[in-house]
């Protein structure tokens, strides 16, 4: 063996015992390597132990905490498990109740409910199932429902669910539907016509008024996404000036500021008024809102309105009645012309004050103060009022004065309208002055009458006397044509008193003051027949009985006395007869007098109850006797008129008032 | 028959001159005391002797009338007794009622005949005789 030999033997020995020593070190570490991955798999395993009780921990705790409701049940509906929120939401008192969750569905849903429960079973979970229940607490509530089946080794023992009360979110929704159905029918048939554009003028809404204001044929929904521009381009012949129309559109689209109240006219004369808003959302357009109203009615209402204000105005201010509106304190508000014309003052002065302090007349300001009162409890009246004007003159003005009240019915002053009656009560003094004087004058016509009357009659007396002694103491010595011519002295005499009695009759008459009673002319006639001469040759007669009358029993028995006189005095026939009738008519009641005497010429009529106009000169008639009648008639609102023929007879009729 | 003192109070002589005629021609023994005048008759009336029975008052005369003649008379404690009977040719009806109130004994006419006159003078004075009178 060689050195070299030895040499590399001993080179390989050496080789192989650090190979082994390597491998021997390498095993070793190797060795504790896995003793250490032992360990640590050890260590791991503890964690993952620990780490599994966690999340059991963190589960329950979780199925404890959860927002929802969350509700395990065996498969017959039976509550195993619920967390807080469920127990609130079914109305329970704890979690520890025993109940059947079925019983909570309301029994028309009974039949979804059983659906859903055997899809849950079939296909292991449910979702998005709602259903309306009745909870504990007996309030009804919609609930949605996520559900899933819990297996045990491939086989379901219970299912879970998560519960949610959607009963507020459903009416919110039912709410939302209606609130939106409602402003879609608002704007549908509102009175103005709508039209919403997009931002690129496409039509996104629109309303009935607007088809209808423009005479479009089609419904409202049909104009969706039509173009604007073009659409109006079309429209605006139906405008008076379509050029203005369009050009002014083009400039509100142009400068997309809002635009309210614009008029435009149209060819039929319509006049709609036009607003224009732009919707931004942000600095971004969304589009734009027009609206267009038909105020042709309200134009021509305001303009009729206008010219009736008008018209009013020119009466106010033109007629002839001063108008005075005062407010509450009787501050003058306004007057009209008239007012102004009436009183002196310019409206400047009248204007402010208070109306009772400048005009009435000083004895009528209380009157005043009463009438201001008056209008403030809304009394409406008519009065007279003197007042002062500014020269200083009084005048007297009826007054119709009235509240005022607002659009509300609040008192808040009143109107006067005040008619000058200067005139007419200047000339009711006059007339009342008149009167006076008049009556004085008959009073002392009536006093002359009689006073005339004494003065000539009493020198008629003395004559009487005298003649009378004259003859008696000359009785011897007087011849027989002496004593004729005395005779005729006493009967002159006494046709001189006649004359004078019945002229102070006459005018007597109306002078003093009737007193009226009811007479019963029946027996006033037969007292009248008693007194009255009756030549044996004529009869009265009366052909029916009479009625009571209201008058003077005096002046009609003189009445009665001046006819049948009249009658005795005329009748030429050997058989006088006088007949006397009376007939109701109605208000009056009708007289007759008939005689069969020598009658009275026609062309006489009227002139025989004229004073002084006796047709037959005689010496008992004065031609005073049927002047006297006339106004006996008259004093009891009658009439008289006669119907006669010559040498037949004459009847007198007349009539006086019940 | 009792004898009367009459007073007659007339401005008309010939009135005075009837009644005068129209007492002596029915012989009557009344004595008749004259005044031409209220005023007159006054003055007569304040001697107690001439009061008289009755007093026969005409209504129309100057200065103090029958009415306010009447009047004084009415309201004189003693004078106020004597019945005052008016002769008179009014027949007013005012003058009548005013009288009436004032107080008179009565009212007579006088007529426009002179025998209707001296009847009634005759009838009128017959009645007063017959009368009690309160003694002044």
């Amino acid at each position: 063996m060689s050195q070299d030999q030895i040499d590399i033997l001993k080179r390989a020995l050496l080789r192989e015992k650090s190979a082994r020593k390597q491998a021997e070190k390498i095993l070793e570490s190797k060795s504790a390597e896995l003793f250490e991955v032992n360990l640590k798999l050890s260590q791991a395993n503890k964690d993952l132990e620990i780490l599994l009780t966690r999340t059991d921990s963190q589960l329950q705790g979780v199925f404890e905490n959860i927002v929802d409701a969350y509700v395990i049940i065996d498969l017959n509906g039976n509550i195993l498990k619920m967390n807080d929120a469920a127990v609130s939401l079914l109305g329970f008192l704890d979690n520890k109740e025993d109940f059947n969750l079925l019983k909570m569905v309301q029994s028309n849903e009974n039949e979804r409910v059983t659906a859903a429960f055997t899809k849950l079973l079939e296909t292991g979970s449910i979702t998005d199932f709602h259903v309306n229940i009745i909870t504990k607490t007996n309030e009804s509530k919609i609930v949605h429902i996520n559900a899933s089946v819990i297996y045990d080794q491939g086989i379901p023992v219970a299912a879970q669910g998560i519960v949610r009360d959607i009963t507020k979110e459903k009416e919110d929704e039912v709410q939302l539907i209606r609130s939106e159905s409602r402003l879609s029918t608002l704007i549908l048939n509102l009175d103005s016509g709508v039209v919403l554009e997009d931002e690129n003028r496409k039509i996104v809404l629109t309303n009935n008024k607007f088809t209808e204001i423009f005479n479009i044929q089609i419904p409202p929904d049909s104009l969706k996404g039509i173009d604007c521009t073009k659409a109006s381009e079309q429209n605006s012949v139906l405008f008076k000036d379509p050029e203005a129309f369009i050009s002014r559109m083009r400039a509100i689209d142009a400068k997309k500021e809002i635009v309210i109240g614009e008029e435009l006219e149209m060819k039929d004369g319509r006049i709609l008024e036009r607003n224009y808003m732009p919707i931004v959302n942000g600095d971004q357009s969304r589009g734009y809102l027009w609206t267009f109203k038909d105020v042709t009615l309200n134009r021509t209402y305001r303009k009729s309105l206008e010219n009736e204000k008008q018209k009013y105005y020119n009466i106010i201010s033109n007629m002839n009645l001063g108008l005075v509106e005062v407010d509450k304190n009787d501050v003058i508000l306004m007057v009209n012309q008239s007012f102004v014309n009436m009183t002196g003052y310019s409206k400047e002065e009248l204007i402010g004050i208070k109306g009772k302090d400048l005009l009435p007349f000083q004895e009528d300001r209380e009157l005043m103060d009463e009438k201001v009162i008056e209008r403030k409890k809304g009394k409406t009246e008519l009065y007279e009022l003197r007042i002062q004007n500014k020269q200083g003159e009084t005048k007297y003005w009826l007054v119709s004065g009235a509240p005022n009240y607002n659009i509300n019915g609040e008192f808040t002053g009143s109107i006067g309208i005040n008619f000058d009656i200067t005139d007419i009560k200047n000339l009711q003094h006059q007339k009342e002055n008149l009167l006076k004087k008049l009556e004085k004058s008959n009073d002392e016509l009536h006093e002359y009458a009689h006073v005339v009357s004494h003065d000539l009659k009493s020198p008629l007396r003395s004559i009487n006397a005298l003649v009378s002694w004259l003859r008696n103491d000359n009785e011897d010595k007087l011849d027989e044509g002496s004593l004729e011519n005395i005779a005729l002295i006493e009967a002159t005499l006494e046709k001189m008193e006649q004359l004078i009695t019945d002229v102070l009759q006459y005018s007597s008459i109306g002078a003093e003051n009737l007193e009226k009673t009811e007479v019963n002319i029946n027996d006033m006639l037969n007292d009248l027949l008693r007194i009255l001469y009756l030549p044996d040759h004529i009869k009265v007669n009366f052909l029916n009985k009479f009625p009571t009358i209201h008058g003077n029993r005096t002046k009609l028995q003189q009445l009665f006395q001046n006819i049948i006189s009249n009658a005795v005095k005329f009748i030429d026939k050997e058989n006088g007869i006088i007949e006397i009738t009376s007939e109701d008519k109605g208000t009056h009641f009708q007289f007759s007098i008939k005689d069969n005497g020598i009658g009275i010429d026609k062309k006489f009529h009227d002139k025989i109850f004229k004073i002084f106009h006796s047709l037959k000169k005689s010496k008992d008639s004065t031609g005073i006797g049927l002047s006297i009648v006339k106004k006996i008639v008259e004093l009891h609102q009658g009439s008289i008129w006669l119907e006669s023929e010559p040498s037949v007879g004459t009847t007198f009729y007349f009539t006086l008032k019940k | 028959m009792k004898t009367l003192k009459v007073l007659l109070i007339e401005d008309d002589m010939i009135e005075v001159m009837k009644l005068n005629r129209a007492i002596s021609s029915l012989k009557l023994p009344h004595k008749i005391i004259e005044a031409n005048n209220g005023e007159e008759a006054l003055e007569l009336l304040q001697v107690k002797d001439n009061i008289p029975d009755i007093i026969l008052l005409d209504l129309n005369m100057p200065k103090i009338n029958g009415i306010e003649f009447l009047t004084i008379l009415k309201n004189d404690e003693t004078l106020k007794y004597v019945p005052t009977i008016i002769l008179t040719t009014s027949s007013n009806e005012r003058d009548l009622i005013a009288c009436y109130e004032i107080g008179i004994a009565g009212y007579v006419l006088k007529p426009l005949k002179y025998e209707e006159y001296v009847s009634k003078i005759e009838k009128l004075l017959e009645y007063w005789s017959i009368n009690e009178l309160k003694k002044i």
